[in-house]
């Protein structure tokens, strides 16, 4: 009995120490690395909603800039073009999102492997030009400036340190959801399909469907992402939401971890605030950062998110 | 609920099925009664995976019709046809390899659940109260297929005798009313055929319905009636002592 209670209690004291840290963080570190934390948080979101339908479902999404470019462009287009609230904006963009991620998704999804990640690849191609065509909504080339700041219960949060607190309880909430989903009746089924499709039809998982619902999901959580993004940097335009938008989003989510919950923020963290680091050597840090990268692909296998469990575990037990 | 005891629990009519103009199946008809023990046997390319294959949802028929406890099942989806309580296994085990043995139990309690992803995402009441069971229920599966000791190991790496176990014990979570085994003792050995063969007996004595296919005869002496199959055709159907007997049997077995 008490042997099994003190690894449990020092975990807790970790965890407690963990919330305290974060909570104290923007107080202890520059006013850039805060901002910087807070484009992590934003990107975690995003990025778990590439981690929940690669770690789940096995499907590899590179369309994933063009629903955090809807959620911005909705925030953008309701609240500072007509003034609506910003609850609107960030509705506007979930519902849209959701609604092209099932017309796209319900024939695409049908394919598998890399004719899948092709056509996902065609989506956020596509979706990059609209944005740059579509002028009259999205402000083309010029984009759109002069967003309101987000305002909670009469509190303006309208610096790096105050939208800190809001995205990452956001991120940690939306960790929380999958992993919930993870250990539910359809987060086994969606492993399951995974593995072994036949058999999972034979258990009568409705593959298609869950992979058409777990698409929208995940296009949910771009646009919740995009939208938090156009309010906290004030202004969007097209660059943002380019094909390398995505990519950076994928490999978040893999160099986090696909597998845990919480994987992607660290993979998040790590390519906010490594790239900066490794910024002081001068012009070389983007391929110094390319070798970090690499090297945490081949050491990490199932990413820092899996790295760190399976550390916390071998304390648990020891 | 209860089926009269003329009325067969599947029938198959008049099955046609052609791959680019070669007919595998020429006119397959034969009837499976309910709680019975059949086996389906025949020569190799004689059109049994075919068969298995367009019964349980994974091919369409080029013509024929199945009813299913005297439902047209032909328009009826895989899914479908497993929630009516058409259950399968394949010849090569399709285990979920990425979950655990009890996990990959879980999931054949798939169907006999309802909660979506909103309540899977939210923890509704529902949601956590059918994982409960699904948990459940699979744990006391562990204990009856002889898995217990392997419970919380990746599916992956168990062995082969295992693996059939698990493919068996997920199927009968599905609460197959016709359970369709296709090869189940490929692979394993002597000992294990005969738990395989007990563990049959067993799901056929609590009311199990079970078609088989299989090339191994220690298996099939298991049923009470066997169906064989030879280019395309059902060409006899009987217990296996007159199965053995039969002259078109004998000369698809040892040649014209």
């Amino acid at each position: 009995m008490h042997k099994t209670l003190r690894p449990r209690i020092s975990l807790v004291l970790m965890a407690v120490a963990g919330v305290l840290l974060w909570a104290a963080l923007p107080v202890l570190v520059s006013r850039h690395v805060v901002d910087l934390l807070v484009f992590a948080g934003i990107y975690s979101i995003a990025g778990l909603g590439v981690s929940y339908l690669l770690g789940n479902c096995g499907i590899v999404t590179l369309a994933q800039s063009v629903f955090y470019g809807i959620g911005a462009y909705c925030v953008a287009y309701f609240s500072a073009q007509h003034g609506l609230p910003s609850g609107v904006g960030f509705g506007m963009g979930a519902l849209l999102s959701a609604a092209i991620a099932f017309t796209v998704g319900w024939p695409t999804l049908r394919l598998s492997g890399h004719f899948l990640a092709l056509a996902t690849l065609a989506l956020g191609l596509i979706g990059q030009t609209l944005f740059l065509e579509l002028d009259w909504i999205t402000g083309g080339t010029l984009g759109i400036g002069g967003l309101p700041k987000l305002s909670l219960l009469g509190w303006n949060l309208d610096t790096p340190q105050r939208f800190y607190y809001l995205v990452w309880p956001i991120a940690v909430l939306v960790m929380w959801l999958k992993h919930n989903l993870t250990h539910s009746r359809n987060g086994l089924a969606m492993r399951a399909m995974r593995d072994a499709p036949d058999a999972a039809a034979v258990a009568g998982v409705e593959i298609h469907a869950l992979k058409v619902k777990m698409f929208m999901l995940s296009a949910i959580l771009g646009s919740l992402a995009g939208s938090l993004f156009a309010h906290y940097v004030g202004f969007v335009s097209v660059d943002s939401f380019g094909v390398d938008r995505s990519i950076s989003f994928l490999l978040l989510a893999v160099l986090g971890g696909v597998h845990t919950s919480w994987g992607p923020a660290l993979g998040a963290i790590f390519v906010t605030l490594v790239p900066e680091a490794l910024s002081r050597f001068g012009e070389i840090h983007s391929v110094l950062f390319a070798m970090t990268l690499v090297i945490a692909v081949i050491f990490l296998p199932h990413g820092l998110g899996g790295a760190l469990e399976r550390l916390l575990r071998r304390k648990a037990v020891a | 609920m209860s089926v009269a005891d003329n009325s067969a629990l599947l029938s198959v009519r008049n099955i046609q099925r052609s791959f680019r103009g070669l007919r595998v199946l020429k006119d397959v008809q034969f009837d499976i009664a309910p709680h019975s023990f059949a086996g389906l046997i025949g020569p190799n390319g004689a059109g049994k995976s075919t068969l298995f294959n367009i019964i349980s949802g994974f091919l369409k028929p080029t013509s024929g019709s199945m009813t299913f406890d005297g439902t047209d099942i032909s328009p009826c989806s895989v899914q479908e046809r497993s929630r009516r309580g058409l259950v399968r296994t394949f010849q090569t085990p399709q285990i979920f390899g990425g979950m655990t043995v009890l996990e990959n139990l879980m999931v054949g309690l798939h169907k006999n659940s309802r909660s979506g992803i909103t309540g899977n995402l939210f923890l509704s009441r529902r949601s956590r109260r059918e994982y409960r069971e699904a948990y459940q229920a699979a744990t006391s599966a562990l204990d009856r297929f002889g898995l217990a000791h392997v419970g919380s190991q990746n599916a992956q790496s168990l062995p082969g005798g295992l693996q059939r176990m698990l493919e068996l014990a997920r199927a009968y979570l599905g609460k197959p009313r016709l359970l369709m085994l296709d090869e189940p003792s490929s692979g394993l050995n002597n000992d294990e055929i005969g738990q395989l063969t007990q563990a049959l007996h067993q799901l056929n004595a609590e009311g199990i319905t079970i078609l088989l296919v299989s090339h191994d005869m220690e298996l099939v002496r298991a049923a009470s009636i066997i169906h064989v199959l030879c280019f395309g055709e059902i060409i006899a159907t009987g217990p296996l002592a007159a199965i053995q007997q039969n002259a078109r049997v004998r000369e698809a077995y040892l040649g014209a």
